[in-house]
């Protein structure tokens, strides 16, 4: 991960690398989305969405709310259902073949808004609990593996209380921890320092940068711009359901073409 | 940017096993199996052993003759299985409405006393609560009756206010006001003033709202009604008129074949069925005129559609309720038309003080007062109490679950204390009461089928009787369960109707 | 504090005992405030506790004079206690019946022990009820119509109880506690020290061939006091071992453990040690034991393979191989025994892949599945086996154990249906939610005792020609079914109140529905439910009375329809109706109150 281009801004998390993006066009595609359209009732979520992800691209999804990257990036592990298009997830396509389906959600993590941990139980059962009974690893061994994970995001003296004991901040490095445990090729973020206290927001955001820098491709939607700017390497912005602009950082915050994407940027800027 | 073709191995064709579609209605469609052959089974089985035992189940037994005494009702020596039935039902039906109604009375003094500051009075109400609610009704109802029948004797010069109110061990005994002959004219005349007090109502609010004068419209209303009430007394013979038209709908009724109620009915389920799916496509239509649609949403079109065919075959199959809507819409008018058919010195009410008769060797209530039987009132006391237990906790519960933020604004505002219990604490609360509430009416409902064990004659002590006399167990059971369910489904419509109203007021 | 006591306070107020019964919570106030606060805090308040308290001494004093007359036959009840216990059940196997109840307090006293059950309250305020209840008391005498003596005595009694609490209140600091289940012991210890003091009783009955009771002179102090004794001994014994496993053992085994007996108690109790089953031993050698054998073997190895990760989809096409074949078995002619082992074991086999792992997990379930199939052989088995207990009447309990039995196999039966039902309700299967919402609305549409009526009439026109279930039988499928449907409602409530976040996490993470249900959604619903199941659980016991409308001996048909017909005994109904009142009263008031205290700590423990 020598090529890893992130705007050098103010902490520099790897060598700087300015200006550049990483040449991903040789890598895998790991995400081909072709034309894909969902429909709730007679409102439109989703209209014709295509585009490509590559292996260890990181792709920041932006846009106003209501303009579909959460349905987008859930449609990516089938928690809901595209109803025309494609979807193919590290070569497998997203049907109703039981298979795929299980495949595919082994194969990408997600960590949601409102962290979502298991209530009931304690902060090391709900990471291991998935490699258990999905991936049939043996209990110590998944122990073993909650631990190092729950090291990796820096709260390994939690791991014996119950999530409503931790602060916001604590839940969601949990829940990444939860989510890295079945040692996914692809994480979905869907928003997830939206409902943390401002002084959370940042132990969050280094570990989604670590993560990137590890070379694991990522989609993340967000609000957090600076996150956008230093650790994507594309931008999507989205309205109406549909994909109005895409670039690298520079392109999209320098220079947008459409007047969509500028209009977006005056408000939120 | 536009994907590539990836190197997929992905076949377009999903096995059938491993689709998750297939394999969802497969799985119903099994358990569905399961449960139409078990049923079957069962049926069969049933069917054998009651042929076995020379038992054939139908409804003739309705029309036969019966040889059955009832304790009390509009029939004591009924002479049809129906007609038994049939007041078993009325009596359930006066049980259930006398309890609902003075449960929710006794229910609501027992909540707010609950609540109140005095200390005694709050100890008094939920000792109240906490013993009745903890004894099985049925051994409540056991012990009412158990007391009433070692009450003293019907003597005559009884009673505690004699010639008025009797109390002894063949019931309690007390003057009764009741419809005669010219109440139907008579109700004709209200209703006419029900429509003119729905005029003068608005008319006052207008008045009020324009010039801001309190001019109480909702009394004037109430005052337009009891009006046309006095005025009915004297006037009502002349809507004796009305059994004219009441008797060609009644004639025309006799003469339609049986094969025009079928047609009608056919036509309305049809109509409905294709009415809901047009709606429901239209919903899942996008602005492009794009339509998604689930498999589950095709189950829903697959099952109205079905549905409906099911209701015209049954229909079709089953002419009998074609023929009995006919037949019962040709009685209710004919009744009708004789309550209206009559001359003009019928009073709409009359009043009858309990008297004492001295048949045989002991003496027993008239028919001219209103009298409880201690069966009655044993049931009638045990539903009551009970109830009121669960409704008083209900009512407390809705009071208390009004923040305490609401009054303290209304204070803020300059309400006083009875003005923020009626338009602000109360409207909120019976929003709160009313859903557990209305449970508590089916289940006051239900709990008059325990009269059983005391012998009133209600619909299951009647059915009981009915199925040991005939031998007609499924037959009856059946009735059972439509009277039951028929009665939960109207308390639940009511309720909802109320709920839904509440939210209304609410917004 | 029990109701009577609270009520017994209300009217203490005059004697000068407000501050005691002032609830712990509420800041004190001088007797003098305390009552103006309370009782005389406008004009109005004041006609209403003059008015109530007026009301409140005639009720008291109406009852007391019911319940103190000399024509009450309060011998009836303390004759026929037997009876009202266990019906007719013989008196030479009576030590059936005392080591199921010693089985019963063994697995209480361990699981108190063991889940800590029990607060403490500090000796100041155990005074301060005893004081208040001295008080009650000595009211009480005061107002009874007893003889100048009795109320001197009775008087005198009521002195020394708030007496004793008033010095313990005085004397004991407010820093020093009790644990509560000392004082259940002592008030224990009390009641059985008085059968060695109290000939209660002095009656005894005889049963005889014809439904007639006939009660004789005896006592039924002398006839319990013994066994009473060794029972709470037993119990304190099953709780102090209790407390050395909790402290010693593994704990989570051992509730496990405990859990386990407790759901096998009933059947074990029922079918082993009361029915005292004529076991055919040739018949269980020859017959049952190798189905099980050969059961047990073969699938075992059939689930031991498809919990193997690696097996795949091959996997789900066995075990629907094994489910048709379940089914198939009910066109041919076969035991009904091999027909259910088929159907369990179609079970295990669908529900193989989520429970598949390593060897350990796979270890597991085959333990599971063998004791199962151990618990249902066995319990089939023993069902069909012919008791050696022999009864007037047709079934060989009744009485109060009767009305528990029905209440424990009722609820134990409904529990895992009702589960189904709300399952099914809320899944997003449109038939299952149909067949599950038609099927609860039905149930709640009507009463129960159409239900019961119907089930004890209709069951035996339902079974195939050979088979019989008895009415106690069929009554309990019909109360079962009425019971899951109300259940399922219940649960639904807190399936509801699990977040969709929840699923959806637990879809992200690759769990499959069958996961997701076990692990997630139902650890959780069951939690939120626990108030309104035990609020079911209470209603289940109140029902019981409606099984003496359909003629089975209960408790409340022997008090109504058998004791007043004992020459003794003639028209004591009214009295032993209020004796059976007062047994469901404690039962169902203890349990509500036990559910608010629980409510009251998980909702701590929670978030």
């Amino acid at each position: 991960m020598t090529d890893a281009a992130t705007e050098p801004t103010a902490e520099p998390m790897s060598e700087p690398a300015a200006g550049q993006t990483r040449d991903l066009s040789n890598a895998r595609d790991m995400i081909v989305c072709e034309d894909v359209s969902k429909w709730y009732g007679d409102f439109q979520a989703l209209d014709g969405i295509s585009t490509t992800i590559k292996e260890q691209e990181v792709v920041v999804v932006l846009g106003p709310s209501g303009s579909g990257k959460s349905t987008w990036i859930r449609c990516i592990n089938r928690l809901e259902v595209h109803q025309e298009g494609r979807i193919v997830v590290d070569d497998v396509e997203l049907t109703n073949d039981l298979r795929n389906i299980e495949q595919i959600r082994s194969e990408v993590g997600m960590v949601f808004q409102q962290f979502n941990l298991f209530p009931h139980l304690k902060v090391i059962d709900n990471v291991s609990l998935a490699p258990i009974w999905v991936r049939k690893k043996p209990r110590v061994e998944a122990e073993e593996q909650a631990m190092a994970l729950l090291e990796r995001v820096g709260i390994p003296e939690q791991a014996h209380k119950y999530p409503g004991q931790l602060s916001g901040g604590q839940q969601q490095r949990v829940a990444i921890a939860r989510a890295l445990a079945m040692e996914p090729r692809i994480m979905l973020f869907d928003e997830v320092t939206s409902a943390l206290d401002p002084e959370m927001v940042k132990e969050v955001l280094d570990i989604m940068k670590t993560l990137a820098l590890s070379g694991m491709t990522m989609m993340v939607v967000t609000h957090e711009m600076g996150f956008a700017k230093e650790v994507a390497d594309r931008i999507i912005f989205m309205e109406e359901g549909q994909i109005v602009e895409q670039g690298t950082p520079q392109h999209f915050f320098e220079n947008p073409t459409e007047d969509r994407t500028k209009l977006f940027l005056s408000q939120i800027l | 940017m536009t994907a590539p073709t990836t190197q997929e191995r992905v076949s377009h064709r999903v096995p059938l096993w491993r689709d998750v579609v297939v394999l969802k209605w497969v799985t119903q469609v099994v358990l569905l199996a399961v449960v139409l052959s078990a049923m079957w089974f069962l049926a069969t089985q049933a069917g054998d052993n009651l042929r076995a035992r020379n038992i054939v189940s139908t409804f003739d037994f309705l029309e036969r003759p019966i040889d059955i005494q009832l304790s009390e009702g509009i029939d004591t020596k009924p002479d049809t299985g129906a007609r038994a039935l049939w007041t078993g039902m009325v009596n359930t039906l006066r049980m259930s409405i006398a309890g609902i109604l003075f449960a929710t009375l006794l229910g609501i003094v027992v909540g707010l006393a609950r609540l109140s500051d005095n200390w005694l009075i709050s100890r008094l109400a939920s000792t109240w609560i906490e013993t009745l609610r903890n004894i099985p009704l049925l051994v409540q109802i056991a012990f009412y009756f158990s007391v009433l029948t070692t009450l003293p004797r019907v003597g005559l010069g009884t009673g505690p206010i004699n010639g008025w109110f009797h109390i002894s061990n063949k019931g309690i005994s007390m003057p009764r006001v009741f419809i005669a002959d010219g109440f139907y004219q008579w109700l004709t005349v209200v209703g006419v003033g029900a429509v003119a007090a729905h005029y003068v109502r608005r008319h006052r609010q207008r008045i009020q709202d324009e010039t801001g004068a309190m001019t109480s419209p909702i009394l004037w209303g109430m005052g337009t009604v009891a009006l046309f009430g006095v005025i009915g007394i004297f006037v009502h013979p002349v809507f004796s008129w009305l059994g004219v038209p009441l008797g060609a709908i009644a004639d025309l009724l006799d003469s339609l074949p049986v094969i025009a109620p079928q047609i009608l009915f056919s036509v309305i389920a049809l109509g409905a069925a294709a009415r809901w799916i047009t709606r429901f496509l239209s919903a899942h239509r996008s602005a492009r005129g794009h339509l998604s649609i689930s498999d589950d949403d095709w189950f829903r079109i697959a099952f109205a559609t079905l549905a409906a065919l099911a209701v015209v075959v049954m229909l079709v199959r089953w002419t009998g309720f074609s023929s009995w809507t006919l037949n019962s819409g040709r009685d209710l008018f004919e009744v009708l038309e004789n309550k209206f058919d009559v001359d003009g010195a019928a009073r709409p009410f009359d009043a009858m003080r309990p008297d004492i008769i001295q048949k045989g060797k002991f003496p027993n209530y008239g028919k001219s007062g209103l009298t409880m039987s201690i069966g009655f009132a044993a049931v009638f006391f045990g539903v009551v109490f009970y109830t009121s237990a669960f409704i008083g906790e209900n009512v407390r519960g809705g009071i208390l679950a009004v923040p305490k933020g609401q009054s303290e604004a209304a204070m803020a505002v300059g309400l006083g204390r009875g003005q923020i219990l009626r338009h602000v604490v109360l409207p909120q609360a019976v929003r709160i009461i009313l859903p557990p509430t209305g449970n508590q009416y089916l289940n006051l409902l239900k709990n008059t089928s325990l009269a059983v064990a005391v012998g009133y004659s209600e619909i299951v002590q009647v059915g009981q009787t009915t199925f040991n006399q005939t031998g007609m167990t499924l037959p009856v059971v059946v009735i059972w369960m439509l009277f039951y369910l028929s009665c939960s489904l109207s308390i639940s419509v009511v309720v909802n109707w109320f709920n839904v109203r509440m939210k209304l007021v609410e917004r | 504090m029990s109701e009577f006591t609270g009520l017994g306070a209300d009217l203490g107020m005059s004697t000068g005992t407000i501050p005691a019964v002032a609830s712990p919570q509420t800041p004190k106030l001088p007797p003098r405030e305390w009552v103006r606060a309370n009782l005389f805090s406008s004009p109005f308040n004041s006609v209403l506790t003059v008015v109530s308290s007026l009301i409140i001494l005639a009720i008291t004093r109406g009852l007391l004079s019911f319940i103190f007359n000399p024509q009450r036959q309060w011998d009836a009840t303390a004759t026929n206690l037997r009876l009202l216990m266990t019906q007719a059940y013989p008196e030479e196997q009576y030590l059936r019946i005392w080591v199921s109840v010693a089985v019963i307090l063994t697995l209480t006293g361990l699981s108190l022990a063991v889940w800590r059950a029990g607060s403490a309250v500090s000796i100041a305020n155990v005074g301060r009820r005893l004081l208040s209840f001295g008080c009650t008391l000595a009211l009480f005498a005061l107002l009874a119509p007893f003889s100048a003596r009795a109320t001197i005595i009775w008087l005198l009694i009521a002195v020394a109880v708030a007496g004793g609490g008033g010095t313990l209140r005085r004397l004991a600091d407010s820093e020093r506690t009790i644990s509560t289940l000392a004082l259940v012991l002592i008030g224990l210890s009390g009641l059985v020290g008085s059968l060695w003091v109290v000939p209660y009783g002095n009656h005894t009955f005889e049963l005889h061939r014809t439904p007639r009771v006939i009660a004789e002179p005896g006592t039924v102090a002398l006839s319990t006091k013994f066994p009473w004794t060794i029972m709470l001994l037993i119990a304190v014994a099953a709780y102090f071992l209790g407390t050395y496993l909790r402290d010693r053992g593994s704990l989570n085994a051992t509730r496990t453990t405990l859990a386990l007996l407790w759901l096998l108690m009933p059947p074990v109790l029922l079918y082993l040690v009361l029915r005292d089953p004529d076991f055919d031993m040739g018949h269980v050698f020859g017959t049952d034991i190798p189905i099980f054998l050969a059961c047990a073997v073969l699938g075992g190895a059939l689930l031991n393979w498809l919990a193997r990760p690696s097996t795949g989809e091959i996997g789900r096409i066995v075990a629907a191989l094994v489910l048709i074949a379940a089914f198939a078995t009910f066109l041919t002619p076969m035991r009904m025994i091999v027909r259910l082992d088929l159907l369990m074991l179609a079970a295990f086999a669908l529900a193989a892949p989520t429970f598949s792992g390593g060897p350990r997990a796979r270890r597991n379930y085959v333990i599971g599945w063998l004791g199962l199939l151990g618990v249902m052989s066995w319990l089939v088995t023993a069902v069909n086996t012919p008791s050696t207990i022999e009864v007037p009447g047709q079934f060989f309990l009744g009485g109060l154990s009767l009305t528990l039995m029905v209440a424990i196999f009722t609820i134990v039966i409904s529990f895992p249906l009702g589960l189904a039902l709300a399952l099914a309700r809320t899944s997003n299967m449109p038939i299952f939610r149909l067949l599950a919402t038609w099927f609860i609305e039905f149930v709640r549409g009507v009463p129960m005792i159409t239900i019961l009526i119907f089930f004890s009439i209709m069951v035996p026109l339902f079974l195939p020609p050979g088979m019989h279930l008895s009415e106690v039988a069929a009554v309990i499928i019909g109360y079962s079914l009425f019971s899951a449907a109300y259940l399922a409602e219940n649960v639904r409530g807190g399936l509801q109140s699990v977040t969709r976040g929840q699923h959806e996490a637990a879809e992200a993470v690759g769990m499959t529905t069958s996961q997701k249900t076990m692990f997630i959604v139902l650890p959780q619903a069951l939690r939120v439910s626990i108030p309104p199941l035990v609020g079911h659980c209470i209603g289940v016991f109140k029902e019981t009375s409606l099984l003496a409308i359909i003629g089975l001996f209960d408790v409340l048909y022997i008090a109504r329809n058998v004791m007043p017909n004992q020459t003794e005994f003639m028209g004591s109904t009214k009295e032993n109706i209020l004796f059976v009142s007062l047994i469901y009263w404690l039962f169902c008031y203890q349990m509500s109150k036990a559910s608010q205290r629980l409510e009251q700590r998980t909702g701590l423990g929670e978030r």
